[in-house]
């Protein structure tokens, strides 16, 4: 089988939320001496991505994102498996600590953010909702997190993100981290006016903004 | 934003005729039915459902309610007993009312 | 140098843009929609029409004479005393909404805007009903929103589907969300069937879809049963948002999935459920411009009108409808909203 025909396996058990069919593909790529992680980001990440987009167009439903997000989820664990025995450690690509800011407690859409990023070799730290900026901070710092993302579905507790890129700021922390804001009402136009490093419209586009926020 | 919408393109409840349509389309009928309806029960044309000239002397003449507050003019349940029988559709609080008060 | 008009975007700031971008994003606009929902474009002449609304000279514009709808309000006696906070009781603002503000019907809601919260104080909202009607001659309905997510632990007795299915729990998640739907349907019933005995002119379920399919369902079903039991009471039924989200997925009213539907086929389900008033939802996108959220909206509209035999109403709050994302959106913006909808995509009401 080719690297192609596997690479379209591996989207399509993606679209299907086929556990079966993506553990096949990913073991085969194996078996041929493909590289996994170039399968995991060409057919299950894209896959993945396709599949979000489908959702946030009402063709797709949540409990088939997840489930797709789940066995994204079982693949990576396998890619990592394969890595190890080769004597290699996993990339782990960066930290995300995230949140739905204090007073909002809109959480769906973050909680598919947050979903999706894991597939992508992203450790997420999901803080919940109605989180403080002084605790969105203090989790970055102990998690020792790369981006600090969060989300605000009313106009009346966007202002939490601007907050926080203030508080970073006058913590003299804000160089440390990248930061990503999302909600209804936040826009690119907001992110640049507040200082944040980007904006994502739905999950599919923070999963993009993240990894080129890390250097993919 | 309410006076946007309803100055911009509101037919302008009890000013005109406003309170009128909607009850016909609580019953279900679109805005061209309604107001078909509701013109040929106040015997005026539907261009002036929504002029509050002459809806004001129409609601006066027929003790529906306006938006002024005056000696002897009708209002609150009273002007929707009238209205429940111009435009011949129940109106709930009227029955209510009639029930409650023995009538 | 080329000519720029000032427009909105949809986060409510000023842009400015030229003739061939603004008739761009309209372009770009209704061809989304009508991806999306699988219906037809606007037409060009319909698009020049739009144009022509956004870029008029006037601050204001408005539907020609002999073309004005009604209005109608949802969260109606949430937004005089407590969003503006005029301190007025509920009978003042509805009187307010009757004589001042000169609308065509008005809605006596709670704060905790939601029909399971109102169980345990439905004698003070009954008197307040009652109360009411004595005073007013428009039609005053009485509203909250279905909000299934009240029906999940702490707050209620379900789990919580937006937990167990991150989790990868999705029968569980599914078998909560049909358990709330259950008792959803308890409560809009009981709340509803005790606001019409009190003289209420009719009911509006508001956000209808908020959490889900599920929402949906159990709003309709209730509208099922409350028609049945009060044929000559008008049932409106306001929508969260473009499609039906599908926390769910496999919910079904009369054999059709629920969830995934767009405005035009939302409306189908909501005549049969015995709804009399449909207020479709089209969601503004705070990055794009008027003239893109507007051609959207329009496109929407205009099919869901078509295809309804009830009269369809547009939900123009903010962030819906092409109504920037701000809680004061600009009244520019607004009116030619209101045009639009009226004049192109022919509804009934807003």
């Amino acid at each position: 089988m080719s690297k192609e025909d596997i690479i379209r396996d591996a989207i399509e058990s993606m679209h299907k939320g086929n556990e079966k069919l993506a553990i096949e593909a990913m073991e085969r790529a194996i078996a041929e001496g493909l590289d996994p992680v170039e399968i995991l980001a060409d057919g299950f990440s894209a896959g993945i991505r396709e599949v979000g987009d489908l959702f946030s167009r009402g063709t797709v439903f949540l409990p088939q994102l997840m489930m797709t997000a789940d066995v994204m989820q079982k693949v990576s664990a396998l890619v990592d498996k394969e890595i190890a025995s080769r004597g290699l450690t996993a990339e782990k690509k960066g930290v995300m600590v995230i949140a739905t800011v204090q007073a909002d407690v809109h959480d769906i859409g973050k909680g598919i953010v947050a979903s999706l990023v894991k597939t992508q070799g992203i450790e997420v730290i999901d803080l919940g909702r109605d989180v403080p900026v002084e605790t969105i901070i203090e989790r970055a710092e102990e998690h020792k997190a790369d981006i600090i993302g969060t989300s605000a579905l009313l106009t009346t507790t966007l202002n939490e993100q601007k907050k926080l890129e203030e508080m970073l700021k006058s913590e003299g922390l804000r160089d440390k981290y990248k930061t990503m804001v999302g909600g209804a009402p936040a826009t690119q136009r907001w992110a640049d006016r507040i200082g944040a490093d980007a904006y994502a419209e739905d999950a599919g586009e923070a999963v993009v903004k993240a990894l080129a926020l890390l250097g993919h | 934003m309410a006076v946007t919408h309803e100055s911009t393109a509101g037919m302008g409840g009890i000013r005109s005729a406003g309170d009128l349509v909607f009850r016909m389309e609580l019953q279900k009928m679109k805005i061209n039915e309604a107001k078909k309806y509701v013109a040929e029960k106040l015997r005026v044309s539907v261009m002036d459902l929504a002029d509050c000239a002459v809806m004001k002397d129409l609601r006066e003449e027929l003790n529906i309610g306006t938006v002024q507050s005056r000696p002897d003019a009708g209002v609150g349940i009273q002007t929707k007993f009238r209205i429940a029988e111009l435009l011949g559709v129940p109106i709930n609080s009227v029955d209510m009312f009639k029930r409650q008060a023995g009538l | 140098m080329t000519k720029k008009y000032l427009t909105r975007y949809g986060d409510n700031y000023v842009g400015e843009l030229t003739e061939a971008e603004i008739r761009q994003d309209i372009e770009d606009g209704t061809l989304d929609a009508a991806d999306r929902g699988q219906i037809p474009a606007m037409s060009q002449d319909e698009m020049d029409y739009l144009y022509e609304i956004i870029t008029s000279p006037q601050k204001i514009v408005s539907v020609e004479p002999g073309k004005e709808v009604v209005v109608s309000f949802d969260a109606g006696t949430l937004k005089l005393p407590t969003r503006n906070g005029i301190p007025m009781d509920r009978l003042q603002a509805v009187i307010t909404q009757e004589r001042a503000l000169a609308s065509d019907s008005t809605e006596l809601c709670h704060v905790d805007y939601s029909y399971k919260p109102i169980k345990p104080i439905i004698s003070e909202e009954r008197q307040a009903m009652e109360q009411i009607q004595l005073m007013t001659t428009i039609p005053v309905l009485y509203g909250a929103m279905p909000n299934l997510g009240l029906y999940t632990k702490p707050d209620g007795p379900c789990d919580n589907w937006a937990e167990l299915l991150p989790a990868g729990k999705i029968t569980e998640a599914m078998e909560a969300q049909e358990e709330a739907v259950e008792h959803a349907i308890k409560d809009i019933v009981f709340v509803a069937s005790s606001m019409i005995e009190s003289g209420a002119d009719g009911i509006n379920l508001d956000t209808v879809g908020a959490s889900g399919d599920a929402d949906v369902k159990a709003s309709l079903e209730a509208v099922r049963i409350l028609s049945k039991k009060y044929p000559t009471t008008g049932f409106e039924v306001g929508m969260a948002g473009e499609f039906n989200l599908g926390m769910h997925g496999e919910l079904t009213f009369d054999g059709e999935v629920l969830a995934g539907m767009y405005p035009h086929k939302q409306v189908l389900m909501a005549q049969q459920a015995g709804v009399g008033i449909f207020g479709m939802a089209v969601n503004t996108n705070s990055s794009q411009s008027l003239a893109w959220n507007l051609a959207r909206v329009v496109t929407f509209a205009k099919e869901t009108a078509k295809v309804a035999t009830i009269p369809v109403h547009a939900n123009v709050g903010m962030g819906v409808g092409g109504i920037p994302l701000s809680i004061i959106p600009a009244a520019d913006a607004v009116s030619r909203v209101d045009k639009a909808l009226v004049e192109i995509a022919g509804l009934d009401g807003l």
